[in-house]
């Protein structure tokens, strides 16, 4: 078993955790903790990729920088979305903005 | 990686599956948030494990930092008052989020098998110089890029947070 083999275990690890996690949660912010660990999972198999594998170590390492920029860029506007559902539906679960008005 | 390396990778893993159970079961949300940053130091020590510190430092700053303390601003807007949030008649479907995160994780566990079939025994170490110089000159528009979509995502969240309180 190679070393990359066991740095995409790890990656997928995580990827089945927060689909797990994704799938189980009701709640806006549980979901995006599972998103999170998604995105670790991906950032951590882009590099392992570009260091162990084939590719150029320098556009992994960026290629997970930027990853981690998206993460934060997505966890920014979904606090802005959880506290508008909060203060429109009076909680942030899913349930409550799942149905239309009308 | 030697057999020394390989212990600290199976600890790195346990941290990974230990901090990311937490935070996928979880009852109380800051809790699921205190997991959610534990896993995230078990990747970082992935990233150490496969020569690349600087992305370690990185993953430690951004994720267990700043992703870290959104959502810990998150957890603070939406704390229930008993705690209970999790609790309904959806959790007695498990067995459809096991299938959700097995599936494909095995699916992709398996090609990564099958043809993974050579790889570097060691991982290069590349320099923090290297990486500015592809930052400012090779992969430049992307740098920029990911500075405008963060910008717009803070400039939306801050529109979003102000729509409720100008209907006032």
């Amino acid at each position: 078993m190679s070393d990359l083999f066991l740095f995409h275990l790890a990656g997928l690890l995580l990827l089945g955790l927060g689909f797990y996690g994704l799938a189980r949660r009701r709640s806006l912010v549980g979901m995006l903790i599972a998103l999170e660990l998604l995105l670790n999972g991906a950032g951590l198999s882009v590099a392992a990729s570009c260091q162990l594998g084939g590719g150029d170590p320098v556009a992994g390492q960026l290629t997970s920088l930027l990853i981690m920029g998206l993460a934060a860029a997505e966890a920014t506007l979904v606090v802005a979305i959880i506290l508008v559902v909060t203060l429109r539906a009076g909680d942030s679960n899913i349930d409550s903005v799942s149905e239309l008005k009308g | 990686m030697n057999s020394a390396a390989h212990i600290v990778y199976v600890f790195h893993l346990l941290v990974i599956l230990a901090g990311g159970l937490v935070a996928t079961r979880a009852v109380q949300k800051d809790r699921a948030l205190v997991g959610l940053i534990t896993a995230m130091f078990g990747v970082a020590g992935m990233y150490l494990l496969m020569n690349a510190p600087y992305l370690a430092l990185m993953q430690l700053m951004i994720y267990a930092g700043a992703v870290g303390v959104l959502i810990f601003f998150a957890v603070m807007f939406t704390r229930p008052a008993q705690g209970q949030e999790e609790r309904g008649r959806y959790l007695k479907r498990p067995l459809m989020a096991v299938a959700a995160g097995l599936l494909p994780a095995a699916t992709l566990a398996a090609g990564a098998f099958l043809f993974i079939r050579q790889a570097k025994a060691q991982a290069p170490e590349i320099p923090v110089v290297q990486l500015g110089a592809g930052l400012l000159g090779r992969y430049a528009l992307a740098f920029e890029l990911i500075s405008v979509v963060l910008f717009a995502a803070m400039a939306g969240g801050v529109l979003l947070g102000f729509e409720r309180r100008r209907r006032r």
